[in-house]
């Protein structure tokens, strides 16, 4: 099947090795400068901090106090702390619930634009492309006005249809400030979903599709025997991203944070981090935070990768 | 030769600054005959208090006094704290003279952020220094950050409101509480969530008050070991009084900050249909708020100036302004607001901040900040505040002000959002004491900086 790897962007390798040369030095000469900026740019970084994450790092230290060596006790402190597994848990729902309404939306989307007109789905695409183009900030700025508890649009549109939503608080419920961060970041990432899927629709061939509806197949057994599994791999790398991406918002659960609820209740890893390093000079613990983070990223995307990896080779 | 009358001079400006550093006389510019040119000061401003004159006086007063150059930047109150905490410790970012909040003073000094400048407290003011932001500075017996300007927080009203309901001007903080809930029950305008007295639910900046007036403290020190005393039966007292107050006077959302609340005074903002025609003006929300002195600028009618920049212009007939008043007579202890200033302990600069800080506490700036609105550092000049009803407002509610812990760990407290969580939590407790023991074990170890 050519169009997962098209899609994917390998080619297949050469199937006749090339004659090499022992000793020569150049290609990895050339290789250098590549290695050598990305572990600067990456491994600087990654390692300092987990050295921090394994001292004592406050304020103090940060004007140049020197720092105690206590191995893994911040990770002890983290890990039995039950907070902590509170927002690990929290972040894990909201990465899963919100990476799946994402991809459900996106994929829904995709179809619409490839089923329409071309004048009606060039709108949506310009429509959609602004979403996406909008800088989080500003976009946060209208959300956060359109929510306002006493002056926001919702509250006054569901006053109007008869409900009672006057001054109805919305970032004040913990459940509630969730639903108003997923419906924002999923607003924000549908876009690039519903883009990237509709690239994928594009590969797959109108022969197999007509043929099919030839055989008699109908529409969702079009869609579930023939299109899913052509744009599979496409799929497969967005709902990662996807995942990957939801487990670190940080901006727009911040920036609700600043308008309203309590800290504590909507804290996920992204705004917990930042609350230990930047809120509480504790760069130390916030740095352990962020090892336990890569590693559940890691761990969440691991099986992920190699079946994907898998199906490749096969 | 030429070399050695550039060291000469310089030899000569060494040692005018050390004399100036030593007399105690309140003019201790330096020399501006020697060559600062080519060198510049940055002071970092929080916030957009300082008006835009003022900060023109600083620099051509700088500029004139040592030659060299001043270079003013604004930082934003909300990430000050961290900019301080990465810029202050390098000396190639460092600003060479900051000003930051009073109780974020205590946690940099005592790390080691600023330059012991106690050689300059008798000449910049001495005893005449605004005492509880001076300890703020303070580490041991050695200054290292001085006020800069003190605020104070008063209650607004809508004093129409107040009178629509019947309630008379309080002069007990028990008539206050009880003013406001009837207000609340009144509400003699009829409209919906309105608050008798608007108090978020997570505004522990005005909320503490009442732990203050009932002679309670947010923690004390022993042997330089701070224990939070949320619990004790003094703030116990007072936190009883707040849940009652957040119960049956308040109708703010329980997530609501110390944040713009006087928008809540205003009526003229108008919410308008698609044809223009003003559908509802739901903004007059509550009867009383607290609030720095300052916010009168923005409580009024709506206007516009020359620039067609919105103001707000006070209505005598519908607001009124006064501290709030305490049970023992005085006034109750309020938060004080306001700023510390110091010198970075890497500044490269050092002489040329200390001239600027020479500057700012001279007779001219300090009048300036009084003619401005800010409570001036130096207790000399705080006459030039005028005597209109929010300077005496202000002179009235910081004669018995106070400040949060100078413990090394309150910037941290403050970061961390506890205090929030904690007032937040107030309004729903079925066991006040419980629940505030619990904030003590929390609070206890971070105000140790542990």
């Amino acid at each position: 099947m050519t169009t997962q790897n098209l899609v994917l962007g390998q080619a297949d390798p050469p199937r006749q090795a090339r004659p090499r040369k022992r000793g020569n030095t150049t290609p990895y000469l050339l290789v250098i400068p590549a290695c050598g900026i990305l572990i600067l740019a990456l491994g600087y970084p990654l390692v300092w901090q987990f050295v921090t994450s394994m001292q004592r790092f406050g304020l103090s230290q940060q004007f140049g106090q020197p720092p105690e060596f206590v191995w893994f006790d911040n990770y002890v402190t983290l890990f039995t702390d039950p907070y902590m597994w509170t927002v690990v848990a929290r972040s894990l729902a909201f990465c899963l619930v919100t990476a799946a309404v994402t991809m459900a939306i996106g994929t829904l989307m995709a179809l619409l634009m490839n089923a329409v007109h071309t004048s009606v789905r060039i709108t949506l695409q310009i429509s959609m492309l602004l979403a996406w183009a909008m800088p989080v900030v500003a976009a946060m700025t209208v959300w956060n006005w359109l929510i306002d508890w006493r002056r926001g649009v919702l509250n006054s549109v569901l006053t109007g249809m008869g409900l009672d939503f006057q001054n109805h608080n919305w970032l004040a419920d913990p459940l509630s400030f969730f639903f108003v961060a997923m419906v924002i970041v999923v607003w924000m990432s549908v876009p690039f979903v519903a883009f990237s899927i509709f690239a994928g629709l594009t590969q797959v061939s109108t022969e197999v599709l007509e043929a099919a509806q030839l055989d008699g197949a109908t529409l969702s057994q079009r869609l579930r025997f023939i299109i899913v599994p052509i744009i599979r791999p496409v799929l497969a790398i967005i709902l990662l991203l996807q995942v990957i991406w939801d487990l670190r918002v940080f901006t727009q659960i911040r920036l609700l944070q600043d308008v309203g609820s309590i800290a504590s209740e909507t804290n996920l890893l992204g705004t917990y981090i930042y609350q230990l390093g930047v809120g509480s000079s504790d760069f130390a613990m916030a740095s352990a935070v962020s090892i336990f983070v890569l590693v559940l990223t890691v761990a969440l995307s691991w099986f992920y990768v190699r079946s994907m990896l898998k199906e490749d080779e096969s | 030769m030429k070399r050695k009358l550039v060291s000469l001079a310089a030899l000569a400006t060494a040692s005018a600054l050390v004399l100036a550093g030593c007399s105690s006389s309140a003019d201790g510019g330096t020399d501006a005959s020697t060559d600062n040119s080519g060198k510049t000061i940055t002071l970092w401003l929080a916030g957009g208090d300082t008006p835009d004159k003022m900060r023109d006086y600083l620099k051509s007063e700088f500029a004139e006094q040592t030659g060299a150059t001043l270079n003013i930047q604004q930082q934003d109150w909300g990430d000050l704290v961290t900019k301080l905490t990465t810029s202050l410790p390098d000396a190639n970012n460092t600003p060479d003279v900051a000003e930051l909040g009073n109780t974020q003073s205590s946690t940099f000094a005592n790390v080691g952020a600023f330059l012991d400048i106690s050689d300059m407290y008798e000449e910049l003011g001495g005893t005449k220094l605004l005492q509880s932001f001076v300890d703020a500075g303070m580490v041991g017996d050695k200054n290292y950050a001085l006020p800069y300007y003190f605020g104070s927080r008063a209650v607004f009203t809508r004093s129409d409101v107040w009178a629509a309901a019947g309630v008379e001007q309080p002069t007990t903080l028990d008539e206050f509480n009880a003013g406001v809930a009837a207000i609340n029950a009144a509400d003699p305008l009829g409209i919906p969530d309105f608050s008798g007295f608007y108090l978020g639910g997570q505004d522990w900046r005005n909320g503490i008050s009442w732990i203050f007036a009932n002679d309670g403290e947010l923690a004390t020190v022993k042997d330089g070991t701070w224990t939070s005393t949320l619990a004790s039966e003094n703030s116990l007292k007072g936190l009883a009084q707040l849940q009652k107050l957040y119960k049956s006077a308040s109708n703010a959302p329980n997530d609501a900050k110390d944040s713009n609340q006087y928008i809540y005074l205003n009526d003229s903002d108008e919410i308008k249909d698609a044809e223009g025609v003003v559908t509802s003006n739901t903004s007059l929300s509550a009867a009383t708020i607290m609030a720095p002195t300052w916010a009168h600028l923005s409580i009024g009618t709506l206007g516009t100036d020359a620039d067609g920049k919105a103001t707000r212009t006070w209505d005598d007939t519908k607001n009124e302004v006064f501290a709030l008043p305490g049970n023992d007579g005085k006034p109750a202890p309020v938060f004080a607001g306001g700023s510390n200033i110091g010198i970075s302990a890497k500044s490269k600069n050092p002489e040329l901040a200390k001239s600027l800080l020479t500057i700012i506490y001279s007779e001219d700036y300090q009048t300036m900040l009084g003619q401005n609105g800010l409570g001036p550092a130096n207790s000399d000049y705080v006459d030039s505040l005028g005597d209109d009803q929010f300077a005496q407002a202000l002179i009235e509610s910081a004669s018995n002000s106070k400040l949060t812990p100078a413990a090394p760990g309150w910037a941290t407290v403050e970061g961390s959002l506890v205090m929030e969580e904690f007032f937040s939590k107030i309004e729903g407790a079925t066991d006040l004491k419980a629940l505030a023991k619990e904030y003590d074990e929390k609070l206890t170890p971070m105000l140790n900086g542990e």
